[in-house]
């Protein structure tokens, strides 16, 4: 009903989460594309970013309350609200990829996020996601094994890796010196990122500069 | 031809892409007769072949017999799990569009196995979309970018009352028109109520 | 990726409008807009101004190079040049497609400006489809493609970089054969899926 209250809320959830995490929401949102779209074309499961997501998801629902105190004749409403839904759409759709890559190769995920806590390393997956592998893996392999029961000689595993030498288009966000080119035959041929240069190259090239943020896909 | 019957399978499920068609317990039981069958020659070969110690493997007679029954049963097993494996995708597709609980006529299709993965799966699914954030996440929303803030949307049945966000209450018949807020219809597009006007 | 997808993220851009209303600014989480005066040029992002603009509630000022003389030099520039010409915008498709869909009554000789648009899209799109084939004749596995916007690397995709992974599939694939009759008998072991049964 009164236009101040939910601007100043709104301003004032900004200024708190500036205090926390050092970047603008303006640069997270930035951020959270550049993940997205990481996830779309990396033909592994990437390091997850729950944290942004997280953020902007505690952002979108404070919004959203405060936006049911504006009146529905306010223009803004609905700007806001496509705000939302845009935010919305852009976590919805990194999460469905990520699914979508945890299902189709589970087994060979679970092996390496084994190895990583092995190796004291940073998993990939969240808790979360780490327990829908666990559970959709498991569910797989008992369907298999009923169906292979008949004839218990055979034991089947069934493994589907990624692709990892797949061509990606990225752009480089530093320069980067002396990219190996993984071209199939045992040339190594290096080459140089300026930033901003934009080039197809693949994955295996680049998975570690894609993983540190140095490049994102496109 | 070895594994006839089991490119069969695999040829039934690719002719239908978008629905599922009915399990085939019978074809799937004979494929499974196949790999048994061949599975016990195998043995046999392979003890005869172990026992006859004096001639090296791959100069017995039987070795070639060896190398394609086993062959045969690697092509027979790959179907097998292929048509499976196959399956339970559409079925995933299937809990992404219609929540989770499958319509009648698509349940009468599936094996007593799959309907039971097909539970576990929703169940995962729904723990994790649960998880998400302070109050969840349904995964199955904001398929697309948004366009537009309002779409006009056509009601394909009488649907009875429905209330916006903002406490209006529609009533939804079939035929009806509605030009609402996009957010407020996409679950009832998902579910079939509504059709967008494009 | 679906080209909604790609419009998405050419909707971001700012485009200068001249609103017909006064507001307060309008505190976004991806940063403030506004406040607004009538009358008082403006810069939005782009899905700000289209909403406005379909209520309404602004004039959408064309970008400087939604010019049709700057177009017209444009066009001969990427004519004349072998290699792909910077664009005046990383999304002139999608501005040119939205402003004019919903503004055409802003901006001068929209349907001139539309064709020529489109003649440059063309132009580049055939230097696209003769890089491609040189790139897959060549078997090259690295190409630098920095004028290229979203939208034209989208349309190559899935195409150039789906045949160039089966290039180097079947590069890697002589190889592991040629060592093979070396002597070693291995099994194969470069399929994606592999179902192994042992009796």
């Amino acid at each position: 009903m009164d236009e101040i209250d939910i601007e100043s809320a709104i301003n004032d959830v900004d200024i708190d989460n500036d205090e926390e995490v050092q970047l603008s929401l303006p640069e997270i949102i930035q951020l959270m594309e550049e993940n997205w779209l990481n996830e779309k074309f990396s033909p592994e499961v990437l390091p997850n970013r729950m944290d942004i997501v997280e953020l902007l998801l505690d952002q979108i629902t404070t919004l959203e309350n405060n936006l049911k105190k504006l009146s529905n004749a306010d223009f803004k409403k609905g700007l806001y609200q496509m705000e939302v839904d845009r935010i919305r759409f852009l976590i919805s759709s990194y999460l469905r990829k990520r699914l979508e890559k945890i299902e189709t190769y589970s087994t060979v995920i679970l092996e390496q996020e084994k190895s990583r806590v092995q190796q004291g390393s940073e998993t990939y997956l969240s808790q979360n996601e780490l327990e829908f592998a666990q559970e959709y893996d498991q569910s797989i392999r008992e369907h298999f094994e009923s169906i292979m029961r008949f004839c218990p000689g055979i034991t089947e595993t069934q493994l589907i890796n990624p692709n990892l030498h797949t061509m990606v288009f990225l752009k480089s966000k530093e320069d980067i010196e002396g990219i190996v080119i993984d071209d199939g035959n045992d040339e190594n041929d290096l080459i140089d990122l300026n930033k901003g240069s934009q080039v197809l190259i693949s994955y295996k090239s680049v998975n570690n500069f894609v993983k540190s943020g140095n490049v994102h896909l496109i | 031809m070895f594994a006839e019957k089991a490119c069969n399978l695999i040829k039934e499920l690719s002719r239908c892409e978008e629905v599922l068609p009915p399990y085939h317990t019978e074809l799937v039981k004979e494929v499974c007769t196949e790999i048994k069958q061949l599975h016990e020659q195998n043995k046999e070969d392979g003890a005869i072949v172990a026992n006859e110690s004096s001639i090296a493997g791959y100069a017995n007679a039987l070795y070639p017999t060896l190398r394609i029954g086993s062959s045969a049963v690697k092509r027979n097993v790959r179907c097998l799990l292929a048509y499976h494996y196959n399956r339970l995708k559409t079925l995933r597709t299937m809990r992404w569009e219609f929540g989770s609980i499958l319509p009648q006529d698509i349940k009468t299709n599936l094996s007593s196995d799959e309907i039971e993965w097909f539970t576990k799966y929703s169940r995962s699914f729904a723990k994790y979309m649960t998880s998400i954030g302070e109050n969840g996440l349904n995964l199955c929303l904001d398929l697309r970018p948004p366009k537009s803030l309002y779409i006009e949307v056509k009601c394909l049945m009488d649907y009875g009352k429905f209330e916006l966000s903002d406490g209006t209450i529609l009533l939804l018949k079939k035929d009806s028109r509605h030009y609402l807020p996009r957010s407020e219809c996409e679950e009832l597009i998902t579910q079939g109520v509504f059709q967008h006007i494009v | 990726m679906d080209p909604d997808e790609v419009e998405f993220l050419g909707e971001k851009s700012l485009v200068e409008i001249v609103p017909t209303f006064n507001s307060a600014p309008i505190y976004f989480i991806g940063g403030d807009v506004g406040p607004f005066r009538a009358s008082i040029p403006i810069r939005v992002p782009l899905w700000v101004a289209v909403n406005l603009k379909k209520q309404q509630q602004c004039k959408i000022i064309p970008p400087d190079w939604m010019d049709l003389e700057k177009l017209e030099f444009l066009k001969e520039e990427e004519k004349s040049n072998k290699s792909f010409v910077k664009m005046p915008s990383d999304h002139y498709m999608i501005e040119a497609k939205l402003i004019l869909g919903c503004a055409a009554d802003d901006i001068p000789k929209t349907d001139e400006i539309r064709t020529i648009i489109k003649d440059i899209w063309d132009i580049r799109m055939s230097k696209l489809r003769s890089s491609m084939d040189d790139m897959i004749k060549k078997s090259a596995m690295y190409a630098a493609v920095d004028n290229l916007t979203l939208m034209e690397i989208n349309s190559i995709r899935p195409l150039l970089p789906h045949a160039l992974d089966q290039i180097y599939r079947i590069k890697t694939n002589k190889k592991a054969l040629s060592n093979r009759s070396q002597g070693t008998t291995s099994t194969l072991s470069e399929s994606r899926t592999s179902f192994s049964s042992k009796t």
